[in-house]
C-alpha cells in the first residue's frame, strides 16, 4: 500500500508492505535507526516514537496505520547540530550507558514534560515505566529529567528505584 | 512479520460491518494492536484481512449525560479515559482501573473495547465496568443488541459476539454515576506489569459491589452487596465466585488468598 507520512517534518511517500511494523519501516525503509527494537512486543518501550503527538511502542504499530499521520522520532530531537536541553541533561547526568533505551527514554520523557512540566520523581517513574534500562542507570535519567524540569537540586539524595 | 495480510480501513460504519458480514473469520479487527499484532507476529493468528476501526470520527467520542449516563466509543483508548475530566468527576472507578493497566505508550494505544473484546480473565478494565452495571452495545450490518457486560464473558478469551458483529459502544448507566470505588492489582513490580490478581470494590448508589480479575475463567463480580455488609461476609461471597488457577505467575491457594486480603483491605478504604 502507497503510504504519505510526516517524519520529523520531511514527507514522504512509500509503498509499504502491509504487514510491515512502523517500527521497521523508519529503520529499513527510511533509514532512521536511532529507534530500537527491543522486545518487539511493547514490554521494553525502545521503539518508542510520537505518532500523531502522542507516544507510542512502534513495534506495535502498523506503518499503513501511520498514513496521512506524523511521526516524530529521536532523529528530530536536536537542531542544527545542537542537542536538546533534555538530551543535554542526559549527558550531564550521565544518564547513557549503553545507549540501547535511550530513544525511547528521551521520547517519553518529553511526553511527560508536556503533560505534567514540573513532574516529581514518582511522577517520572510512572512517566518511563513502559521503558526498561537494563543497564539499570534509571536513577541518572530521573535526574536528568528533574534537572530540566526544575526540580533537581544537586545536593538531593534520591530514593533508588 | 512474516505472516502477510491485507489491510483496510473503512471511514463508515456501515461500511465495516458489511466488510465484516462478508469477509468471514479471516478478518481480523485492528483498534490499539496492542494484543493483536504480538499475537500476529508470535503466529498465534493469522488474519488474511486486518480491518482498522479507528478511521471513523465517532469511533473515539466519550459523551456523558446526565439522563443516559456514559458512553465510550469503540476506539477509546485508556489514556482518553484517563484524561477525560467528566469520567474524573463521576466514574472514578474507571480511571483507577485504567491507571492501572500496562504502561504510559500502551495507555495512548490501547482501547477499552479492545481490554474487554480480548476477554482475557485479567482484563483490568472489566471489574470496573462489572461494577458500573456496564452494557455492551454490539452491531452486525443486520441487528443491533445490547448485552450487560455481566452476560459479555464466556471463557478464556471468549464472548458472545459473533462473527458477524462488533463492539460499537460500552454505557454505563446514569445511576452508576458518582460511584465511590478503588482497584488494587497485585503485581511482581510497581510499573508495567500482568495482575496476579486484582481487585475492585466500589460503592455504587445503596450497594456494595465487588469485582476480581485473573481469579476465575473470566472476570467476575458479586451482585449489589448491603453496603454495611461485615467484612467476613464479603470475603464468603467473593470467595464462591472465584475459580483460581495455579500457573507461571504463581499459584490458585495464593490467588485466593489474596483475592480475600484485598477485598478485606479495600472495603475498609472505600467506606473510609
Amino acid at each position: 500500500m502507497r503510504i504519505n507520512v510526516t517524519v520529523n517534518g520531511i514527507a514522504y511517500e512509500r509503498d509499504v508492505a502491509e504487514n510491515r511494523t512502523l517500527l521497521r519501516f523508519l529503520r529499513e525503509d527510511l533509514g532512521l535507526t536511532g529507534t530500537k527494537e527491543g522486545c518487539g512486543a511493547g514490554e521494553c518501550g525502545a521503539c518508542t516514537v510520537f505518532f500523531n503527538g502522542k507516544t507510542v511502542n512502534s513495534c506495535m504499530v502498523l506503518a499503513v496505520e501511520a498514513n496521512e499521520g506524523t511521526i516524530e522520532t529521536i532523529e528530530g530531537e536536536s537542531s542544527g547540530g545542537m542537542l536538546s536541553t533534555l538530551q543535554e541533561a542526559f549527558d550531564r547526568h550521565h544518564a547513557v550507558q549503553c545507549g540501547f533505551c535511550t530513544a525511547g527514554m528521551i521520547m517519553s520523557a518529553r511526553e511527560l514534560i508536556h503533560h505534567t512540566p514540573h513532574p516529581t520523581v514518582d511522577q517520572i517513574q510512572e512517566g518511563l515505566e513502559g521503558n526498561f534500562c537494563r543497564c539499570t542507570g534509571y536513577e541518572q535519567i530521573i535526574e536528568a529529567v528533574l534537572d530540566v524540569t526544575g526540580g533537581y537540586t544537586a545536593k538531593e539524595e534520591l530514593l533508588h528505584v | 512479520m512474516i505472516h502477510r495480510f491485507s489491510y483496510t480501513a473503512p471511514t463508515e460504519l456501515t461500511d465495516l460491518l458489511a466488510l465484516l458480514e462478508t469477509a468471514g473469520p479471516g478478518a481480523k479487527l485492528l483498534a490499539g494492536g496492542t494484543d493483536l499484532l504480538v499475537n500476529i507476529r508470535n503466529g498465534l493468528v493469522k488474519p488474511n484481512t486486518v480491518v482498522d476501526v479507528k478511521r471513523i470520527p465517532e469511533a473515539h467520542a466519550i459523551m456523558s449525560d446526565n439522563t443516559k449516563g456514559l458512553r465510550i466509543g469503540w476506539a477509546v483508548t485508556i489514556n482518553d479515559i484517563l484524561k477525560n475530566t467528566d469520567i474524573a468527576s463521576s466514574y472514578q472507578l474507571l480511571q483507577t482501573c485504567a491507571h492501572d493497566l500496562a504502561s504510559y505508550q500502551v495507555r495512548n494505544r490501547a482501547t477499552v473495547v479492545g481490554n474487554i473484546v480480548n476477554a482475557s480473565p485479567c482484563s483490568d478494565m472489566a471489574p470496573a465496568l462489572l461494577c458500573l452495571d456496564a452494557s455492551i452495545e454490539i452491531a452486525s450490518s443486520k441487528a443491533y443488541r445490547t448485552v450487560p457486560v455481566r452476560q459479555f464473558f464466556t471463557g478464556v478469551k471468549r464472548t458472545v459476539l459473533n462473527p458477524d458483529e462488533m463492539v460499537i459502544g460500552i454505557t454505563i448507566p446514569i445511576q452508576s454515576k458518582g460511584a465511590k470505588g478503588k482497584y488494587r492489582k497485585l503485581k511482581r513490580i510497581q510499573g508495567h506489569d500482568l495482575g496476579i490478581i486484582g481487585v475492585a470494590v466500589a460503592q455504587v448508589g445503596d450497594g456494595m459491589r465487588i469485582g476480581v480479575s485473573s481469579a476465575a475463567p473470566t472476570p467476575v463480580a458479586t451482585g449489589n452487596l448491603p453496603l454495611d455488609i461485615s467484612v467476613s461476609d464479603a470475603i464468603a461471597v467473593v470467595d464462591a465466585l472465584i475459580s483460581p488457577i495455579s500457573d507461571v505467575r504463581c499459584t490458585k491457594e495464593y490467588r485466593r488468598f489474596m483475592v480475600s486480603e484485598f477485598t478485606r483491605r479495600l472495603l475498609v478504604e472505600v467506606r473510609a
